[in-house]
């Protein structure tokens, strides 16, 4: 029963672990975004291989619950991460596409009068 | 000769087209030594060349914004053309450009650097949902609370601002909930700002943007933000060169 667990949970870590890597080497994902997912995958294949060592040993110890959901719950408790992550991320986007749309706002109107100008000027004169 | 005051009228506009123009004519009526700008905040239907039409310059924002984001841009290009005095006024009609002179008075004889048009001094005959009286007059007192000053009618749209508050709106405005969220940076960036009792029309167009149902919802999100404005940094205002 175990070992069906944990050929799965590793063979997921590692799929994981190469396409976070496979896109970085394309650059679809920047590294700064990439890291976090990286991290997931080493430490969820750490602990699903090798449950009886360091941190697991230790995450049962003081929470009580065991092998299975205590992988569960540290991989969530990554994708939490991410997630965050991904809001602070979009915030920041939010507000540099807002800046962005009000700058060509002004440049537009503001090129449009010179346009207008211009015309006139050159109609005006002989 | 005279030195003028160069004011600029901003006019915030979402698919508008049936009472945009009619917004612009009265201003220049009442108030012919303004310009009107009206920003087109991602209008599909004809806001933009309506407006254009009865002489307004238009900025036309790429895509929605929403009311902040818009009425940024309004300031932003106040700011950067050099206007002293800029005037919000709602592109669906409810604000009467008639009591735009009132706004003025106020904001220059007093000195301050915001005047807001409140529906709630004295009695103008301003009739709403009981509903949405309850939900300003929360907002009343917790905004009054934090700014240590009677603020009637935080949510009117309708306000004239001199060229200080005009450099802060350009750099820093409020996204979310503009209008309440504005008198508390206001505050917390110690300029003064005062309530003028104006009367406000029926809408002549389009829906409320706040619905009945939603006003609750909205009441929780808007006390939620200005909680959190409360602990945000204030920016920083230096003196203009």
């Amino acid at each position: 029963m175990l070992i069906k667990i944990k050929i799965i949970v590793g063979a997921l870590s590692i799929i994981l672990f190469l396409i976070t890597f496979e896109l970085i080497r394309k650059k679809r994902l920047r590294e700064e975004y990439a890291i976090l997912w990286l991290f997931t995958g080493v430490v969820v294949l750490v602990f699903s291989l090798w449950p009886e060592y360091l941190l697991s040993q230790f995450f049962v110890r003081i929470t009580g619950i065991f092998y299975l959901s205590a992988v569960v719950l540290i991989a969530f408790f990554f994708l939490l991460l991410i997630v965050f992550h991904f809001s602070v991320v979009i915030s920041k986007l939010t507000g540099q596409n807002k800046d962005l749309a009000q700058r060509y706002a002004l440049l537009e109107l503001e090129f449009e009068t010179l346009k207008k100008r211009y015309v006139s000027h050159e109609m005006g004169s002989p | 000769m005279e030195t003028e005051e160069k004011i600029l009228v901003i006019v915030p506009a979402y698919n508008e087209e049936g009472s945009v123009g009619k917004v612009v004519e009265e201003i220049y009526t009442y108030l012919p030594q303004a310009e009107v700008l009206v920003v087109n905040d991602g209008s599909t239907d004809l806001t933009s060349e309506i407006a254009k039409s009865k002489g307004a310059i238009v900025l036309n924002l790429p895509f929605n914004l929403g009311i902040g984001g818009a009425m940024q841009a309004g300031y932003q290009y106040a700011y950067a053309k050099g206007y002293d005095i800029a005037i919000q006024v709602d592109g669906d009609g409810q604000h009467d450009p008639k009591e735009i002179g009132k706004l003025l008075k106020v904001l220059e004889e007093k000195k301050i650097d915001m005047a807001i048009g409140s529906r709630f001094i004295g009695d103008l005959g301003y009739k709403s949902s009981t509903m949405r009286r309850v939900g300003i007059s929360i907002f009343s007192q917790v905004i009054s609370m934090f700014v240590r000053q009677k603020i009637t009618d935080p949510t009117s749209g309708f306000r004239a601002s001199n060229r200080k508050a005009i450099r802060l709106f350009a750099s820093d405005y409020p996204q979310d909930y503009p209008e309440p969220e504005v008198v508390i940076l206001l505050h917390r960036c110690h300029l003064e700002m005062e309530e003028v009792p104006v009367g406000m029309s029926e809408r002549y167009s389009g829906e409320s943007s706040i619905t009945k149902i939603k006003s609750i919802y909205y009441m929780v999100k808007v006390l939620l933000a200005i909680f959190v404005d409360c602990f945000k940094k204030p920016p920083l205002l230096e003196q203009e060169r």
